[in-house]
């Protein structure tokens, strides 16, 4: 009588929460996150935002996306979360070409995505933890799946003492903060984050930094786009520049500015 | 799908106390719209029982030889009831005219003259009511001597009648296309007013759509809210409406002498179109104003 040999099981990907708990290991894989193929973006007023962009994000990966006002690079995070569809080309997000994927199942693509933007878009009416649970409540998840997730991202973030206060009532940080807790309620693929830190004075921009570091070594893929060239020097991450829709750098361990 | 149902009712219920004065103002708008188009409706409805007691009056008399028998006269009135274009026929024996004429002086206050008669010197008639006022020439050929022995003469009111159905088919058709009208510019007020306030929370939209809401989740809260204003609006405009009917029909009463409507069918069609009217256009205005904010 022979004895099968042990098969090693196949567990579901482990979630963000494994993650940071520490029960499972942030996953390496070479598997790209984002892909961008000879991307060409041409609003219907004729302006180009983006010309033969190649852009391919492993997953894991903490890309800086820098490049002057207008260069694309918030075309290029619309083009992401499919809020615009490229003119030509192939844009692909944890393996969905948004392109070709039907039209409801967006939202679905969205949820793999967490957004993060300068002016916050928190809610004012609802406190920080209804503005995190909304995102739950929205795409249907039973509410008693609800409470545990909201308030284990809030613990991340730092902010479970703040959780039944309103925006208002909080400082710039602290409102980033709530903002990222929401982004990550979903466990997202990737974070997207178009100027994070514009808002903020340069301590508090060091902060939301480190807690998008933090967030990074948990697995999660992050693309800020920045303009804050002391930031994206000192810590020498993957450099992505634009200058009028086109990539005109993209290097590892790279600076804000080219150095030649 | 119970968690989706749940979640758009108490959204919808939320959207509309959080935004409370919008609200307010969208089922203001809705209240004062919907009394203005069930106004017309109920002014058209009036208008056209006026129109048709008028037409009721419309009735060619024919006068009837004394000399005939009363077997000739139910022949008479068995041919015209066989007509089509016929409502009723009513002999008036020559008693019974003169005790009629003595009713409407009595009724009218005046002496009762008839008492210094010698003899009764009314005709006896035949009274057809028709179905259209506009069959009168037909019917009124079809009664002349030549053709009716018995007949002695024909009250010929045709200038008359001819005026009464120009005037009454203007009107009907003014009536429709005023309806009609004040109907389109209700409908846009209303689409509009609910825009407004949906416009209002476009931002808590962007961000539904960016945490990857689906459709149906953006969009039937609000559909919901929109019923809600229009249900509100028709409830509290029905509600105005039956405290003025009854000093509305008094008026109409003062005016005809009788009442020319059925109340109770127009109350109900009245309700029918304010209930139909408000939840159709709350629904609708939501859905069109949502739209643009969904999945391109």
């Amino acid at each position: 009588m022979t004895v099968a040999p042990p098969t090693e099981p196949t567990s579901a990907p482990a979630s963000l929460f494994d993650r940071l708990t520490g029960r499972t290991p942030a996953p390496r894989s070479d598997q790209a996150v984002v892909v961008l193929h000879d991307v060409t973006m041409r609003y219907p007023n004729g302006k180009e935002a983006l010309r033969d962009v190649d852009l391919v994000v492993p997953e894991g990966d903490f890309v800086f996306l820098v490049g002057p006002s207008g260069a694309g690079k918030s075309t290029l995070m619309k083009l992401l979360i499919r809020d615009e569809l490229a003119t030509h080309g192939i844009v692909v997000v944890d393996g969905d070409d948004l392109a070709r994927i039907p039209r409801r199942m967006v939202p679905r693509v969205r949820r793999k995505i967490g957004t993060v933007f300068q002016d916050f878009k928190l809610l004012p009416r609802k406190t920080v933890w209804e503005n995190v649970a909304f995102a739950l409540e929205v795409t249907g998840t039973p509410g008693r799946r609800i409470r545990p997730a909201v308030d284990r991202v809030l613990a991340l973030v730092g902010l479970t003492a703040q959780a039944a206060q309103y925006p208002t009532q909080l400082s710039g940080g602290e409102q980033q903060r709530t903002a990222i807790a929401r982004a990550l309620v979903h466990d997202p693929r990737i974070i997207i984050a178009d100027e994070p830190t514009g808002n903020l004075d340069p301590v508090i921009s060091w902060e939301i930094i480190q807690l998008l570091l933090r967030i990074n070594e948990l697995g999660v893929t992050i693309l800020m786009a920045t303009h804050d060239a002391e930031v994206v020097t000192a810590l020498r991450k993957r450099v992505v520049a634009l200058e009028d829709g086109r990539v005109i750098r993209d290097e590892a361990g790279a600076a804000y500015h080219r150095e030649d | 799908m119970l968690t989706f149902v749940v979640f758009s009712l108490r959204r919808a219920w939320q959207g509309f106390w959080r935004n409370a004065l919008m609200s307010l103002a969208a089922t203001l708008t809705m209240v004062l719209m919907l009394l203005l188009l069930s106004g017309f409706f109920i002014l058209q409805n009036v208008l056209l029982a006026s129109l048709g007691f008028v037409e009721d009056k419309v009735e060619v008399v024919a006068y009837v030889q004394t000399t005939s028998t009363q077997e000739q006269v139910d022949e008479l009135v068995g041919r015209l009831e066989s007509m089509p274009e016929v409502a009723s026929v009513e002999f008036i024996s020559r008693d019974e005219a003169l005790r009629r004429f003595q009713e409407a002086q009595a009724a009218q206050g005046r002496d009762d003259l008839t008492k210094y008669l010698e003899s009764n010197p009314l005709y006896a008639s035949v009274n057809v009511k028709l179905r259209r006022p506009s069959d009168l020439q037909a019917v009124s050929d079809a009664l002349q001597p030549d053709n009716e022995p018995i007949v002695r003469n024909v009250l010929n009111i045709d200038a008359l009648v001819d005026r009464v159905t120009t005037v009454t088919g203007f009107v009907r058709t003014a009536g429709v296309v005023m309806v009609a009208v004040v109907g389109l510019i209700v409908l846009f007020i209303i689409v509009n007013t609910i825009r407004l306030a949906v416009v209002a929370r476009a931002e808590e939209i962007e961000i539904m759509r960016l945490v990857g809401a689906s459709d149906a989740f953006i969009r039937w809260p609000f559909v919901f809210e929109g019923a809600l204003v229009g249900l509100l609006g028709a409830l509290i405009t029905l509600g105005l409406l039956a405290a003025g009917s009854e000093p509305m029909s008094e008026a109409m009463v003062g005016f005809f002498n009788v009442l020319p409507l059925q109340l109770g069918s127009l109350a109900r069609d009245t309700a029918l179109i304010v209930l139909a009217t408000g939840l159709g256009l709350g629904v609708l205005g939501s859905w069109v104003s949502v739209r643009t904010y969904l999945i391109r």
